[in-house]
């Protein structure tokens, strides 16, 4: 059984532990504030319920984002230190390719001309986005472009100037989705080992005036 | 013998069952009454022996009114006796029983086992009464023995029990901290650094230090263990720091030690960051000498501690109201455009200066300020003060002296840490002063400190600096103490508690 463990923080805590296109497990907890008090209770929660040891997984899966800055680290955090605590693989995956998958699990048809949208809250009055054509052969979702943030009006311009005319859906971010991308990128060696966060945002930081040294130089 | 021991949790139900069952068959307890023993409890301490990441044994005690303690139960899986492991497990049960102030303790035993009999009177059981008849249905007796937990006695049990080996996990500020220690031994200290990353901003951007974090916290960890030599798997347990610091930072210790704690299986103690900047002594001196009183100085720190137990009596005298010192340090290093950090450039400047060339303020030191604020300091009017002189002078067009200007900076928050931090000592009658934080890099105030100690008749203890500024050995040193002197676990609902109290010193 290659069986992943997958964790993802980016609104809520998704853990999920799938094996192949199956879901042994999933458990979400719907507080966007209480990742790093959720994290612990919902990993031995969710091998609980799948019944499997930690030590019987084969690899762990982080979300990477897009995403606000403080919740996305504890998903990532705990996903490496859980690789590292039974010595398997780390992947990442991109988490709205998992919320593409399950769009399209759902039903939604998509191609290059109609589009899927999916789009999440990046907080500033801003929305993260990514543009998805549809799955390929092996079952990946395939991205049109990168993620990215923007204001609203300024994602309606890029699409009209683009002449897309995208598809949206209701959709929610599910760590089981997002273990089965990785499990699906590993059987045709697509999987990314790079767990670098998707802040796509600088730090707020402002770098004071700078100020000429004063006064009599000290030798 | 190469088994390891620690708390156990109540995720071990299953295997501690496994061996009741298996050792005491018809008078083994129901499963539900274990999982009332296991679970966390004021009174009540269970302990695990494990070889590999197997249970081999158990054993638990109940301490009854603060001066006996109740041998619950111990047993030792049948393929494993033989080898010490019941020897063990008691020796951990005394010790905790007398850390718990104990003075007595109780156990009974099959009549029919002699095995065991001997064992205890070998630990100082004596018998003191027979019950008929009490293993039922075989009809067995029970011999009645009991221990008086004498300082030779206990100082056996103690030095019997092998120390545990924590991994400390810090990511409070700036400095992504893991350490390995055994007991009071330090193993590894491995710290990654974002300073640099902020230097430009001229203090620590919050933002930057949790992505930085992140970014060390697989590094970091592969080569705390690698300097151990230990692997993971062979860790008792994991501590980590639940404040106070920068939110966002603290998550992301707080993330990975819960997951690692997760994967690996073992407990895990949320600890309180200040107090771990006191518990370090115990790498250098084996132990924290108390009552004393603590000086912690950092970019975010500025607090007085009355430490009369490490593990269970911390008071907060008093801290900044406004500023920390290091920040003081550092915002005036930016004024007097001498960069960042400001605690060795300015060191630097003034090296040359005369500190009593400028008299600046000593903040929260007069007659009225004292009455409410004793223990308590501010350093934002200095560092107006200092922006004011230095102004009035330039407008003056006078030609002045950035190390006089720096040198009497610094001399006045450090006369005022040093002089508060004495009065602490002499008003408590408290004759030990512990420094800590990384502003004890400043050469000046562990000079000062020194002296004035010294003419007060005050002992005092100033760690290595790379123990005293933010490190994960310290949060493991702590995480140890409070295993050894029997805490239970932390659960996994914990939060990082950016303004944690040092009255926490763990968070349950």
């Amino acid at each position: 059984m290659n069986a992943f463990l997958a964790i993802d923080t980016t609104t809520g805590t998704s853990v999920a532990v799938v094996a192949g296109d199956r879901v042994l497990a999933e458990i979400n907890v719907d507080d966007r504030m209480g990742h790093s008090e959720n994290i612990g209770s919902a990993l031995v929660e969710v091998l609980k319920r799948a019944d499997v040891r930690a030590s019987d997984l084969t690899a762990v899966v982080a979300g990477r984002g897009p995403a606000p800055f403080t919740g996305l680290r504890v998903g990532i955090a705990a996903a490496v230190a859980f690789a590292e605590g039974i010595g398997r693989p780390l992947f990442g995956v991109v988490s709205h390719d998992a919320m593409a998958l399950a769009a399209f699990d759902a039903g939604l048809q998509a191609s290059a001309e109609h589009p899927l949208l999916i789009t999440t809250d990046a907080r500033r009055s801003e929305v993260y986005f990514t543009i998805y054509s549809g799955l390929d052969a092996h079952g990946i979702p395939t991205r049109m472009t990168e993620p990215a943030v923007a204001k609203p009006a300024a994602l309606e311009a890029l699409l009209q100037e683009q002449g897309i005319t995208a598809q949206t859906t209701e959709v929610t971010m599910s760590a089981a989705a997002l273990g089965r991308v990785a499990q699906s990128q590993l059987l045709v060696g697509l999987v990314s080992d790079d767990v670098t966060a998707l802040y796509l945002r600088a730090p707020d930081a402002v770098e004071p005036k700078a100020r000429g040294r004063i006064g009599k130089a000290v030798s | 013998m190469d088994f390891a021991m620690r708390p156990a949790v109540e995720a071990d139900l299953d295997e501690i069952y496994a061996i009741e069952h298996a050792s005491f068959g018809s008078t083994a307890w129901p499963k539900q009454m274990m999982t009332t023993e296991l679970a966390p409890s004021p009174n009540r301490n269970y302990f695990v022996a494990l070889e590999g990441d197997r249970i081999v044994g158990y054993a638990g005690i109940c301490v009854v009114d603060g001066n006996h303690a109740d041998v619950m139960t111990i047993a030792v899986s049948a393929e494993q006796r033989g080898k010490g492991l019941g020897r063990a497990l008691m020796n951990r049960l005394i010790s905790v029983a007398a850390k718990r102030g104990a003075r007595e303790m109780f156990l009974e035993v099959r009549a029919d086992n002699p095995i065991a009999q001997t064992l205890y009177e070998s630990l100082g059981f004596a018998q003191i009464d027979l019950r008929r008849a009490y293993y039922q249905p075989e009809g067995i007796d029970a011999v009645i023995m009991r221990a008086d937990l004498s300082a030779k006695v206990v100082e056996l049990a103690q030095q019997a029990i092998r120390e545990p080996l924590v991994l400390g996990i810090e990511s409070s500020c700036d400095e992504t901290g893991v350490g390995i220690v055994r007991g009071n031994t330090l193993l590894a200290n491995v710290i990654a650094s974002s300073m640099d990353a902020h230097a430009r901003f001229g203090g620590v951007v919050p933002e930057i230090a949790a992505r930085a974090h992140l970014e060390s916290l697989q590094p970091t960890l592969r080569e705390a263990l690698r300097t151990a030599g230990v692997s993971l798997s062979e860790i008792d347990a994991i501590a980590v720091t639940n404040g106070p610091g920068l939110a966002g930072a603290l998550m992301v210790g707080v993330g990975a030690a819960k997951a690692l704690a997760v994967a690996t299986g073992k407990p895990i103690y949320a600890v309180n960051h200040l107090v771990g900047h006191v518990g370090v002594d115990v790498l250098e001196r084996g132990e924290v000498v108390t009552p004393t009183i603590a000086l912690l100085v950092s970019g975010g720190h500025t607090s007085l501690l009355l430490v009369r137990d490490l593990v269970s009596d911390v008071e907060l005298l008093g801290e900044t109201i406004d500023d920390a010192a290091g920040e003081a340090f550092d915002k005036v290093a930016r004024l007097l455009g001498l960069g960042y950090p400001g605690g060795p450039v300015i060191d630097q400047a003034a090296a040359t200066g005369n500190p009593k060339a400028i008299r600046f303020p000593r903040g929260l030191t007069l007659p009225k300020d004292m009455e409410k604020h004793r223990y308590d300091f501010s350093f934002s009017g200095l560092k107006t003060a200092v922006a004011r002189w230095v102004e009035v002078a330039e407008a003056k067009g006078e030609d002045f002296s950035i190390g006089d200007v720096a040198a009497s900076f610094r001399e006045a928050v450090v006369d005022v840490l040093v002089s508060k931090a004495v009065a602490a000592c002499l008003d408590n009658n408290v004759p030990r002063l512990l420094l800590g934080g990384g502003v004890v890099a400043n050469r000046r105030l562990r000079e000062l400190a020194a002296e004035r100690c010294e003419a007060a008749g005050i002992e005092l203890r100033i760690p290595a600096l790379s123990l005293c500024t933010d490190n994960g050995a310290m949060i493991a040193a702590l995480g140890a103490q409070l295993i050894m002197a029997g805490h239970e676990p932390s659960t996994l609902d914990f939060a990082a508690d950016s303004t944690l109290s040092v009255t926490s010193i763990q968070t349950s």
